[in-house]
């Protein structure tokens, strides 16, 4: 395999593409495993009110959440709930403005590194099957984005942080279901900003030498892949589609 | 239970619903709103969230990853049976709802999980389990003769044999809260309405059942709802007037979901029809009521139905009424404590929810805390009276009746 993973590396530092493949295989098909458990163990439900349950297939889900969203009845049209209930996350801001704002900086942070990776993981592929996508060039193009979205991202997590330990009714109320999303996502901006840090010789890089940042990388991103992706269907984590879904299907809820 | 069967099944759960017990996001908001919570100073057994963790670990336990891999992990009877009473402490007022950041439609939830626990022999709870006996026995809850029905007419007011539109008295306006029935009955009369009523054809509604998740029990909603409607049909009716919410609800929600059809008639409450007749400009008011008035919207008629104007634009147009807001109004209104069949099973539940309510209207310093149902009304009173609060629970077409210079004795 000729292509490598973050070329930006000397060749002898690079993390090459075929582990970073495997990674990611490994994670989305974990992720695919704990979705089809859980659409099975939805689809144990009746796919209506009062009706008498159903066999466990995923489909049965898929067709009663299409149906129950398609269906006529009060609520708001699909694009305003979309647009102001799931994007702006206008419920959340109704009840309480820094809860708003402390969860709209993690969606929007998280939302856009994801995005921003996909497109530099499909710049790497076009390069790969031969076409002149320039992935370095893009690195550096997106390199500003980067840095703004990962703040953003730790501003959200500093905040959720703060509220977790501080806040008396909400530090009471937390368990270790809370407590695991709050600490993979604080784990995966940390070795994020460590890892960039070493590569550019920043603040961030903590001094370490520049030999540690392939390992560092690496780290990184299999902690965001187990945690973005493979980790998803079984843990809170679970909340970033389920709960979507749910305001989509109850047409913007109550 | 044999080992190796799951202690729970999905028995009255949509897929969507449980989709719903992964969406929520463990926020907390619905604490901060929940009456019976509040009521109960924090039993952290009532807490909607905390429900929904717990059947969220019940389905883990029965149907998720490790069951499947190894068999469902038991839970305790005493667990469950816990579990069902807490339930039960709940008034589905459907606050939770509202407030939920993720959109859960909780009233449903709870509802459902009901059915479940009946079905599997949990539920209900306390005095709940008469009702399916005594409505498909008397047709009533209160055991009462059908042919007395209609026993509160009095000879000024006429009811016509069919009629457009039709007045559905409710069970408690026709036999506990005649005052309600008569007013109702009065106003029209007086406002040259002409309409008819069902008399001892008319069946309970099955709010009660549906919302103690007994729907299944002999059928018997679907079968009051078929008997009511085809009743209503016969009556020529275009327009059924409710002046009770829990039958309004019921008929708006219910009926057609029971059936699977659409009715064949207007489904209004009375409230509706007077601020209709207010904009036609048909109502002229004889007295004045010299009164600060404030309104508690009804669960079932606000927050479940969304009618929140037109019971305040029939109070702020009676010559008189100084009408004041309390701080919990509309579809973030504290419930009054009686509904989802806590009054009937668990009645110092209902009575300590009653308390705060009436607590929230004192503090606006009104002289009349109305509202347009009779639950609300009876529980509101009781409230009052433990309280021995100076303020009158009455309701909004009793006070209609008054400024129509009508008496309701």
């Amino acid at each position: 395999m000729s292509m490598e993973y973050f070329s930006g590396f000397t060749d002898a530092l690079r993390i090459t593409f075929v582990q970073m493949m495997i990674i990611a295989i490994i994670a989305i098909v974990i992720f695919l495993y704990g979705m089809i458990l859980n659409m099975r163990k939805w689809g144990l439900g009746s796919t209506g009110y009062g009706l008498e349950p159903s066999s466990g297939s995923a489909m049965v889900f898929l067709k009663t959440l299409i149906a129950q969203i398609r269906s006529k009845g009060h609520g708001q049209p699909f694009l305003t709930t979309l647009v102001l209930d799931i994007l702006l996350q206008r419920r959340i801001l109704r009840r309480s403005p820094l809860r708003w704002f402390m969860h709209i900086t993690m969606f929007v942070g998280w939302m856009a590194l994801f995005i921003i990776s996909l497109i530099m993981f499909a710049f790497e592929v076009l390069e790969l099957i031969g076409f002149d996508a320039n992935p370095a060039a893009l690195r550096d193009m997106v390199s500003v984005p980067n840095d703004v979205f990962s703040y953003i991202l730790l501003v959200g997590v500093i905040i959720a942080i703060i509220r977790r330990l501080f806040m008396t009714n909400v530090r009471e109320n937390t368990i270790a279901y809370d407590s695991v999303l709050l600490v993979g996502l604080t784990l995966i901006v940390v070795t994020g900003f460590i890892s960039d840090g070493i590569r550019n010789g920043t603040f961030w890089g903590l001094g370490l030498d520049y030999a540690t940042a392939p390992p560092a990388a690496l780290f990184h991103v299999v902690i965001s892949l187990l945690f973005c992706i493979a980790y998803i269907p079984y843990s809170k984590y679970m909340h970033m589609l389920a709960t979507p879904l749910t305001i989509l299907a109850n047409k913007g809820g109550e | 239970m044999a080992k190796g069967t799951p202690s729970i099944n999905t028995n009255n759960l949509t897929a969507v619903q449980l989709m719903e017990l992964d969406a929520c996001t463990r926020c907390g908001e619905c604490e901060n709103w929940c009456p019976t919570y509040d009521a109960t100073d924090k039993l952290p057994g009532i807490s909607p969230r905390g429900k929904i963790k717990r059947w969220k670990e019940y389905m883990s336990k029965s149907h998720g990853l490790m069951a499947s891999l190894f068999g469902p992990k038991q839970i305790s009877d005493e667990e469950i049976q816990q579990f069902n009473d807490d339930l039960f402490q709940c008034t589905t007022c459907g606050v939770c709802g509202t407030v939920c950041e993720a959109g859960i439609n909780t009233i449903e939830l709870w509802e459902s999980l009901r059915a479940n626990l009946v079905k599997r022999g949990n539920g209900p709870y306390g005095k709940q389990s008469m009702f399916p006996k005594l409505i498909k026995e008397y047709h009533n809850p209160y055991m009462k003769d059908q042919a007395s029905r209609l026993d509160w007419v009095p000879e000024d007011v006429t009811i016509s044999d069919n009629s457009e539109i039709v007045y559905f008295t409710g069970c408690t306006a026709g036999y506990n809260q005649q005052i309600l029935a008569l007013a109702t009955a009065r106003v029209l009369t007086k406002l040259d309405v002409e309409f008819s009523m069902l008399g001892e054809d008319e069946w309970c509604c099955g709010s009660a059942l549906v919302r103690t998740g007994q729907q299944h029990l002999e059928d018997t909603p679907r079968e009051a709802a078929r008997h009511n409607v085809d009743a209503l049909k016969a009556k020529g009716a275009k327009k059924v007037l409710f002046a009770c919410a829990g039958c309004f609800r019921a008929a708006k929600v219910d009926w057609p979901r029971l059936l699977n059809e659409e009715l064949p008639f207007e489904v209004v409450h009375v409230t509706q029809f007077l601020a209709d007749m207010i904009d036609k400009g048909k109502i002229k008011w004889e007295e004045t009521i010299n009164k600060t008035v404030t309104y508690h919207d009804p669960c079932h008629l606000g927050r479940h139905v969304g009618v929140y104007d037109e019971p305040r634009k029939v109070l702020q147009n009676i010559p008189g009424i100084t009408f004041v807001e309390m701080d919990r109004i509309k579809d973030e209104q504290r419930c009054c404590g009686a509904g989802g069949g806590v009054k009937a099973g668990i009645p110092d539940l209902a009575l300590g929810v009653a308390t705060s309510r009436v607590t929230d209207a004192i503090k606006t310093k009104a002289d009349i805390l109305a509202s347009a149902c009779p639950f609300c009304r009876r529980n509101l009173s009781d409230g009052k009276d433990k309280l021995g609060a100076d303020v009158e629970v009455e309701d909004v077409i009793v006070l209609t009746a008054k400024a129509l210079g009508l008496s309701v004795e």
